[in-house]
């Protein structure tokens, strides 16, 4: 009998996963949510996120808006700063993921943040969908949704990010809010690509 | 009852091998996902268990984790995938304390092997381990044609694949890759430095085998067969270090594998490890005209004024891209037979840590004579 080839993975005998990811329950529209902004540090984040806040208050009604920062875009959001949003936050848009690490990092904070209960809303580019869906696989959550923008979004100037926002939020409504209803986007393409693939939702280019 | 394994050139009578049985087992390794692109060594019990024989530790110990991936790698993983590099037995000490060096380094921690950059790590070796297992720190040291430099970085490829699940096109998103990744493993040429071991700077006392590791996002050449005055070729080598290209941010680090003969002029003229950097880090660097017509002005770290002041005093002032030693090692390798030095380009900033390698008390596996260094190995 000849000897077995061993599995260099370490991952052959692994006891199946845990239980099965389900989402956070969604709340029937963001009137009045205290919405949570999680920057990852990646040229553009800041003023993407910042937009979104602005037009989640302004057009949808949101209670509030606060803002966190990452402290390394590679890494799962920290603990304490886990705490913070879901103590603080009824919902969470994060992003941006335009990078091997982040984009992954990315996926994974909105699944701990779904996890706790929290609705998350988390933006790559659209170079990254690989990573993105190779790293909500591993987290037990395959098919997680998160949206996407087109690559890149690092060059892009203040104008073109605020752009990018505009064309975006109608999709992070869909996603965070379970009545998917965004109120009164400007450019009405809110529930265009709400189709509830994996990355296939906000790619921005039908208002561009 | 497992077969026993038979390793070592005294058993390797072609008539008792197998090829097409081996040849079976290196496609079952390649449709399992396994392989970096190369044939792989089917491990098997008995050949990783010669490994853990030449090593105390337990082979369960975790010796990494990717937290963001949820995976790590134990002794006995590493040992599993070294096999699989072509790694000798003899060899898992060293991979050992070439892993442990690499996630000293916090890129490697965070989120290096996934990264767009894709860099290769640069593994260096010190000591006696070099002659005894027979690593390469003279001609071609950068490779190929040496099992033990080939194999051990290898294998540190082969971990981060397997054991952290890390696999170009999923995890690992490298827009272009880095010639040389997975294999660059360097012995320093410590008989022809003037100066102490590269391990020494990290820690390890010299005569103590040690492995040092950071990771590169590229290795360039400087030919500077062209002058005597060892500032010229600081010059050169300054010239490499600078380019706008490789600067991210408004730091940048390097590194420079200096050749004997470069390393042996700077040194006949009075310069140590320490002076050599502190020389480079001082004018290593970009006037912010040049980082603004590569629309990299921002960084810059002289002010508008202050750039303005030097203007109208008829004298720019670089944006110095190295404050530390440790944006700056310095190695010496290769042979004597060319003035040809390397400047790597290292992603983040080097830990400044070497990790001994474990010699063992008494290795019962009964590890093979021929793999001394020169009979056999090469």
């Amino acid at each position: 009998m000849p000897n077995a080839i061993l599995d260099p993975t370490g991952q052959a005998d692994r006891t199946s996963a845990g239980p099965a990811f389900t989402l956070a329950r969604r709340r029937p529209g963001l009137r009045g949510a205290r919405v949570g902004l999680l920057v990852n540090t990646k040229r553009n984040a800041d003023l993407l996120l910042e937009e979104v806040g602005r037009l989640l208050m302004k057009e949808q009604g949101a209670g509030s808006v606060m803002a966190r920062t990452k402290l390394a875009f590679a890494q799962p959001v920290t603990e304490d700063m886990l705490t913070e949003l879901t103590t603080g936050c009824d919902v969470v848009v994060t992003g941006v993921g335009d990078c091997g690490s982040c984009s992954a990092s990315a996926v994974t904070d909105g699944i701990m943040l779904e996890g706790r209960g929290i609705p998350a809303a988390v933006i790559c580019s659209d170079a990254f969908g690989a990573s993105a869906d190779a790293i909500a696989s591993l987290r037990g959550a395959p098919g997680y949704r998160y949206l996407t923008t087109p690559h890149p979004v690092a060059v892009l100037t203040p104008d073109e990010v605020r752009d990018r926002a505009r064309q975006l939020v109608g999709d992070i409504v869909s996603l965070l809010a379970s009545d998917g209803t965004a109120g009164g986007t400007a450019d009405g393409t809110a529930d265009s690509t709400a189709d509830g693939t994996a990355g296939g939702a906000a790619d921005g280019e039908a208002a561009a | 009852m497992t077969q026993a394994a038979s390793l070592g050139p005294a058993s390797l009578d072609p008539a008792s091998l197998d090829p097409d049985a081996a040849q079976r087992a290196i496609e079952y390794c390649y449709e399992q996902g396994w392989s970096d692109g190369l044939p792989l060594v089917p491990a098997t019990r008995p050949l990783v268990d010669q490994f853990l024989a030449h090593t105390s530790r337990d082979p369960g110990e975790v010796i990494g984790t990717l937290e963001q991936v949820g995976r790590g790698c134990t002794v006995y993983l590493a040992a599993v995938n070294a096999a699989m590099a072509g790694c000798r037995p003899e060899y898992f000490p060293v991979v050992l304390a070439a892993f442990g060096a690499l996630m000293a380094e916090r890129a490697a921690r965070g989120g290096g092997w996934q990264s767009t950059s894709g860099p290769a790590p640069l593994i260096v070796v010190n000591g006696p381990v070099r002659a005894e297992l027979g690593f390469n720190a003279t001609g071609g040291v950068f490779g190929p044609g040496f099992r033990a430099n080939a194999t051990v970085a290898r294998a540190i490829g082969l971990i981060v694949r397997n054991a952290f699940g890390i696999h170009p096109h999923v995890l690992e998103q490298a827009t272009q890759g880095v010639p040389g990744r997975w294999s660059i493993c360097i012995a320093e040429n410590e008989e022809e430095s003037p100066w102490e071991p590269f391990s020494v700077g990290g820690g390890v006392p010299a005569g103590t085998s040690a492995v040092s590791a950071t990771l590169l996002r590229t290795s360039e050449f400087v030919d500077n067969r062209h002058s005597h005055h060892p500032e010229d070729v600081l010059w050169d080598l300054a010239d490499t270090i600078s380019r706008t290209g490789a600067q991210i941010f408004k730091e940048a680090s390097a590194g420079v594998v200096l050749c004997p003969e470069h390393a042996q002029m700077f040194a006949g003229a009075g310069y140590s490890r320490a002076a050599v950097q502190e020389w480079l880090m001082a004018r290593c660097g970009r006037l912010p005209a040049d980082l603004r017509r590569a629309g990299k002005g921002d960084l810059s770290k002289i002010s508008p004024e202050d750039e303005a002041r030097q203007a109208a005093a008829g004298a720019g002032e670089i944006s110095r891209t190295m404050m530390s030693s440790r944006q700056l090692p310095v190695i010496v390798a290769g042979a004597r037979n060319a003035a040809i030095s390397m400047v790597v380009r290292v992603f983040g900033e080097w830990s400044g840590t070497a990790v001994p390698v474990e010699v063992p008390a008494e290795v019962t596996a009964g590890a093979p004579a021929g793999a001394r260094a020169g009979t056999g190995t090469r």
